[in-house]
């Protein structure tokens, strides 16, 4: 036989291929009408630019929908997913091929790539989808991780394409039984089920029955497409977009600044509120979880599920349209309906279903848990933006309603008043750098270096000893640098994280000029809060700033030999990724080098560590509230650094200090364990000592 | 001759506050060659009367049926009435609520000058100053009154009582031509319960930390401990989560802010949040094992030992220096 | 109901003792890199109002300030919260210390130019010379009574009831209005947090100005003068008590408890 001449009779045993392309019509009828029903609710979202930089957006298309690498950090849930959804672009690719041949003339079904591709690579994609079907039918009906929505939905999707896969193997198998297919060896599977079929069933039946399942699998599979806009099977469409739509900068900046002129209302109390992108977010979910399993205040039993709040607005979008962009009146349907979906010109607008309080998920109490860690933005494989709908939520409560935890009001209040947080406190911000000769900017114009000490390190008795050490490590690598003094603010995240954007751009705007003023150009700070803020957020204030957070400075110092840690200790030491520091900006490796420099033992690390490292639980603003002693952030991730069996505890943020020691203290008797800060640990290795002997 | 006229209202009696007003009475007049008259008002002053009139050159009581009670205006033209001689030049009060509320009102209709919250009196040039605690007690003044009389209400109770003469003085019985004036009317009177008085306003606060290690320690060491000194017993944010203690006794950042002339801190370490609900304390003593803690470095006095070894002694020695005062 | 509600801008009392400074010949304290802020007991009061105006299903809220022109701040943030006008009376310096009768007085005649009104309000004192007496002496220039250390007002029957704080406990005073009260705090007065939006409307209101000499021509003779200000030494450090002995430790330490309780 020539393998040049290998086919397959397209049609075979179907008659009236008409009813063929009318179903398929009506099917896309259908699909499209859900299709513009998604487009045209994503399009009542605010206006936001995420189609510049088409290069860089391709790549992450192909790491991330294409190479699916965030979706395979769960290797099982991963390799079904990859199993189900290359199978399909297989399957699909092949269906195209025999729809170019059959309607344009095309004659590519032929040969070698019939046999390799049309008959093996699409019998075994078929195989590995019905595999990946069972794995996932097993892991959510057998192992029912919590992370998972339990839907008739997920049920039905599932016995839908394998019903669909098993059908395709079948009409197959019936077609080369009867028919006595040469090439049959091509198409294991369906071979399999031709040699099966014989000896059950005559040639007569074989053909009937191959007719009728053709039609079956016909009619089920376009149902399949038409039904496919209205589930979150939609999310082979949306997920790849959203990725390409990504907010392509750090997680760090992932907040949107207001233009306080002209937006109004401040902050998202509804759909409308919210941008396109938001919208499309809420689309391209597919329920996996992940976000809910890795969010630190869900961990300790609190209300707060990044997934439910993506999950009820998609609800709320697709069940409530009308009234939750406020086409009718919330509640009345009669007089005010329009016709249609449209907004109608002329027809009054009408106050839309505020989201918060709606919606369980979107109550403030949950609102009010987030630490912004942004964990659940990390885990997401297809890029979804929780933590910034939480944010955009605080601003309308904090802005609009000014309804938010008394404690954070404080913190508020404080930070307008004073330009720190702490309300209360009696110390300075220069109380650190007693007995010490620290310059201040205004007397150090020659400074190649400003420390930024922030609030943290200035006011809290226990960070001043980390300024301290960071400023000695500084002085003794003869480095020439300034602090801003008593001219210091808060650089502004607890008042953005909290909500209170306004305050957020008056702070970020009167520190941006005050440091142009000083024409300062490099800025070291121990506060990861401070350098993201820096980073991040500072570029759209005018703020153009070369900065470092003082474990990336300081261990460069040690490279460079200017620094010399000649005393290591012994101690085992575990280090706690500040989520500002490591996840929102990439910075793992040098606050660890600084780590192994001090101590002679290995490291140890926590099960959660690096982009999945768990919260301190101090983060947006929550170091100011008062969590119910048995729900506490800090008390999880204390006992997780116990378990290490570590003796030291290191942090890089000021604000992980305080967590981390409450946390470790209100553990006292387990395990002695101590907290320092990197740059303690190195100024201990590194300090001069009365006692050195030459 | 000039007269400085104290007054005094008759329900709390010859308390330490009443005492410390005779005591800085009779001071001023001593030193200003003046003539001290007190003034009781309110019904069943008798008592506080006597013990007055061993101190004062004379007194004066007010208790007509129109002031058995207290009612501000009534009292107010009592008092305008009472004080208003040409001879007065100073009229001294307590720092109570009611002469903080009178004074100044008594000195607009006096034409004199109040001043208050004094902490000493200092005559100097022949004028009299009073010292007083401005800027939340961050800074001192001193300031003079320029018009005549002069009124001031003074912490009286951290003044030295009165030397109490063998002899008294004679008890005259005013009788005012009071008209009940209804456009104020005190309608409603309640005393809190003696124990649960505020936190915030308690001048002696007992506080125990995460060293006191458990509910016990504050029931059996610190509970008698503040009942000898009078004290509120307060407790730091560790202890109240512990759930030792009710939040209710939370002192610090997101607890109470208090204000206490003693601040006893047992086994605090004294974290900056803390110290934050503090800082208004005029004395802040502690108990510690720690040295190095940062509470010492706000406190007036403290020792290092562990509070079980401390206290237990503490009480017996207090109990002893209390019996002997 | 028309209500008046006294407000002061003084120094930020949350400046820490080290960064606290005063210039002993101006007697003033140095503004430093301090925040002015409105005091709290004013605020507490405007609080207070506001909540009256809440339950009463309306009133009117003007706050007054007589001050520096800074003091304009103040106001802002009170008509943020919600006030209905403001009017700010300046003198022309940055003086923290005006005499407490004069500044009765210039408020007396700002009360009378905005009146009438039915209740007055001013903080018991203020955070930065604590004087405690601008209500006291603002009733007797307006002829009205006064009640100290409220802490709520309820309207009711054309009468005011007065809850306030005494030494004992708590007293109700009913007053029949035009009466002045000065306000205490408690956990129900918390001063609330003024909406973003609203402070953002607040800087378009407008806000009456006056020179104070333009309300008091003649300021009248002095009422007191401040002939020192200084700051007091205080002990810088800890002193551990001493003694060979625990027994000695813990009495020299009851000693020093004793000194401190007895002076109560």
């Amino acid at each position: 036989m020539d393998t040049a001449e290998a086919t397959r009779q397209i049609y075979w045993n179907v008659s009236h291929v008409w009813v063929m392309y009318a179903l398929a019509l009506a099917a896309a009828v259908v699909a499209g009408r859900g299709l513009y029903a998604h487009l045209s609710r994503w399009r009542r979202g605010r206006p936001l630019a995420r189609f510049d930089r088409p290069a860089e957006r391709v790549k992450l298309l192909l790491k991330h929908a294409v190479a699916q690498r965030r979706t395979a950090r769960d290797s099982y849930a991963g390799l079904f997913h990859q199993f189900i959804s290359y199978g399909f672009v297989v399957l699909t690719i092949a269906t195209t091929v025999v729809a170019l041949d059959a309607d344009f003339g095309t004659t590519i079904m032929r040969g070698r790539f019939y046999l390799y591709f049309q008959s093996f690579a699409v019998d075994l994609f078929g195989a590995l989808v019905i595999v990946g079907v069972l794995m996932a039918a097993a892991r959510r009906y057998i192992k029912r991780p919590r992370k998972l929505v339990h839907t008739d939905e997920a049920a039905l999707v599932l016995a839908a394409v394998l019903l669909m896969c098993v059908q395709g193997f079948l009409v197959e198998g019936w077609r080369i039984a009867a028919t006595g297919d040469p090439w049959a060896g091509w198409s294991p599977f369906g071979n399999l089920v031709a040699r099966a079929s014989r000896g059950l069933m005559s040639a007569e039946t074989m053909r009937a029955a191959h007719a009728f399942a053709w039609w079956f699998h016909l009619v089920t599979s376009l149902a399949f497409l038409a039904w496919l806009p209205y589930t979150k099977l939609m999310h082979v469409l949306t997920a790849p977009l959203n990725i390409y739509t990504a907010n392509l900068a750090p997680l760090g900046a992932s907040l949107k600044t207001i233009d306080f002129e002209k937006e109004e209302p401040f902050g998202v109390n509804s759909l409308g509120g919210f941008t396109w992108k938001d919208l499309l977010d809420l689309d391209a979910c597919t329920e996996c979880g992940r976000c809910t399993a890795v969010c630190p205040a869900h961990a300790v039993g609190k209300e707060l599920s990044p997934r439910d709040i993506i999950l009820q607005l998609r609800d709320l979008m697709h069940e409530r349209p009308r009234e939750a962009f406020g086409l009718v009146a919330a509640g009345g349907r009669a007089a005010l309906t329009p016709a249609d979906e449209e907004p109608t010109v002329g027809v009054e607008a009408r106050k839309p279903l505020p989201v918060i309080g709606t919606l369980p998920a979107t109550s403030p109490e949950p609102l009010w848990q987030c630490t912004t860690c942004a964990a659940c933005m990390e885990a997401c494989p297809v890029f979804i933006e929780q933590m910034p709908k939480i944010v955009d939520m605080r601003r309308h409560l904090v802005m609009e309603e000014a309804e938010f935890p008394d404690s954070m009001q404080e913190a508020v209040m404080s930070l307008e008043r004073r330009g720190h947080p702490f309300s209360g406190t009696q110390a300075t911000r220069m109380d650190w750098a007693d007995g010490l000769n620290v310059k201040q900017v205004a007397d150090a114009r020659d400074a190649e270096v400003l420390l930024w000490v922030g609030c943290g390190g200035a006011l809290i008795e226990r960070n001043q000893r980390v300024t301290r050490a960071t400023a000695q490590l500084l002085e003794q690598a003869g480095v020439r640098f300034a602090v801003m003094g008593r001219e210091e603010k808060c650089s502004g995240d607890p008042a953005r994280r909290i909500g209170n954007e306004f305050l957020f751009e008056q702070l970020a705007r009167e520190n941006v000029a005050k440091l142009n003023r000083y024409e300062v150009k490099k800025v070291v700070t121990a506060c990861p809060h401070c350098f993201n803020t820096f980073r991040n957020e500072y570029p759209q204030f005018g703020g153009a700033f070369e900065v470092y957070h003082h474990s990336e400075f300081l261990a460069r110092l040690v490279e460079e030999g200017r620094i010399k840690p000649l005393a290591a200790s012994d101690k085992k030491i575990t280090f706690h990724d500040p989520c500002y520091l490591g996840r929102q900006n990439g910075v793992y490796d040098a606050p660890r080098r600084l780590v192994q420099i001090s101590s002679r033992a290995d490291a140890v690390e926590m099960p959660r560590a690096r982009e999945g490292s768990f919260c301190c639980g101090g983060g947006g603003g929550m170091s100011f509230v008062e969590e119910p002693p048995d729900k506490r952030v800090n008390q999880e991730r204390a006992r997780e650094a116990l378990a290490t069996g570590a003796d030291v505890l290191a942090v890089g943020c000021p604000f992980c200090m305080t967590m981390m020691e409450d946390g470790v203290n209100a553990r006292k008797g387990e395990r002695d364990v101590r907290v320092l800060d990197v740059s303690e640990l190195l100024w201990e290795a590194s300090r001069p000592r009365e006692d050195a002997t030459p | 001759m000039s007269e400085v006229v104290i007054c005094l209202f008759a329900a709390p009696g010859y308390d330490k506050a009443a005492q410390g007003l005779a005591g800085a009475g009779r001071r001023l007049a001593d030193e200003l060659g003046a003539r001290l008259r007190a003034v009781v008002l309110g019904a069943g002053g008798e008592a506080l009367a006597a013990e007055l009139a061993r101190a004062a050159d004379a007194v004066t009581l007010a208790d007509q049926a129109e002031l058995a009670g207290y009612q501000p205006e009534d009292y107010l033209a009592a008092l305008t009435q009472l004080c208003g001689g040409p001879e007065t030049r100073a009229v001294l009060l307590a720092n109570d609520t009611y002469s903080q509320e009178l004074a100044p009102r008594l000195a607009h209709r006096l034409e004199g000058s109040a001043v208050g919250d004094g902490v000493e009196l200092r005559v100097e040039g022949g004028a009299l100053r009073v010292v007083r605690q401005v800027y939340g007690g961050k800074a001192q003044a001193v300031i003079e009154p320029k018009r005549l009389p002069a009124v001031a209400w003074l912490r009286a109770r951290s003044f030295a009582p009165a030397r109490q003469r063998e002899e008294s003085c004679e008890v005259a019985r005013a009788s005012l031509d009071i008209t009940p004036d209804a456009r104020a009317r005190v309608v409603e009177r309640r005393s809190e319960a003696g124990g649960e008085s505020r936190l915030e306003e308690a001048r002696v606060i007992v506080s125990g930390g995460r060293g006191i290690g458990g509910p016990e320690g504050f029931e059996t060491e610190l509970k008698p401990l503040a009942e000898l000194l009078g004290a509120q017993l307060a407790a730091s944010r560790a202890a109240c989560d512990a759930g030792w203690v009710p939040p209710t006794w939370q002192v610090g950042q997101t607890g109470k802010k208090v204000t206490p002339e003693l601040y006893l801190a047992v086994a605090i370490t004294g974290a900056s949040q803390h110290m934050a609900g503090i800082s208004e304390a005029k004395t802040i003593a502690a108990i510690n094992t720690d040295p190095d803690a940062p509470i010492f470095k706000n406190s007036r006095f403290g020792i290092v030992e562990d509070y079980r070894k401390v206290v237990p002694v503490l009480r017996e020695k207090l109990a002893a220096l209390l019996r002997e005062s | 109901m028309n209500i008046l509600v006294c407000l002061k801008q003084i120094l930020d009392p949350e400046v820490p003792a080290r960064d606290f400074r005063v210039d002993s010949a101006r007697r003033e304290a140095e503004r430093g890199s301090a925040n002015l802020v409105t005091n709290i007991f004013c605020e507490n009061a405007l609080e207070t109002a506001l909540q009256l105006r809440e339950r009463a299903g309306g009133a009117k809220i003007t706050v007054l300030s007589y001050g520096p022109p800074s003091a304009e701040d103040s106001l802002r943030k009170a008509l943020a919260m919600k006030a209905d006008a403001a009017a700010l009376v300046t003198n022309g310096t940055d003086a923290t210390n005006p005499d407490p009768l004069a500044v009765a007085r210039v408020l007396a005649a700002a009360a009378r130019r905005l009146g009438p009104f039915d209740l007055v309000m001013t903080g018991r004192e203020a955070g930065d010379w604590g004087a405690g007496q601008t209500g006291g002496l603002l009733a007797e220039e307006l002829g009205l009574p006064c009640v100290s250390f409220v802490d709520s007002v309820e309207a009711k029957d054309g009468k005011l009831r007065l809850k306030r704080q005494t030494d004992a406990g708590w007293e109700v005073v009913e007053a029949a209005p035009p009466v002045v009260v000065t306000v205490t705090n408690d956990e129900h007065n918390v001063p609330r947090i003024p909406k973003v939006r609203d402070v953002m409307m607040s800087y378009r209101q407008p806000l009456t100005t006056w020179a104070a000499a333009d309300l008091v021509a003649d300021a009248g003779e002095s009422y007191y003068e401040v002939a020192e200000l200084f700051i007091p030494q205080r002990e810088a450090r800890c002193e551990f008590v001493a003694g060979d002995t625990l027994d000695e430790k813990v009495e020299a330490f009851a000693r020093r408890v004793v000194e401190i309780t007895r002076a109560l």
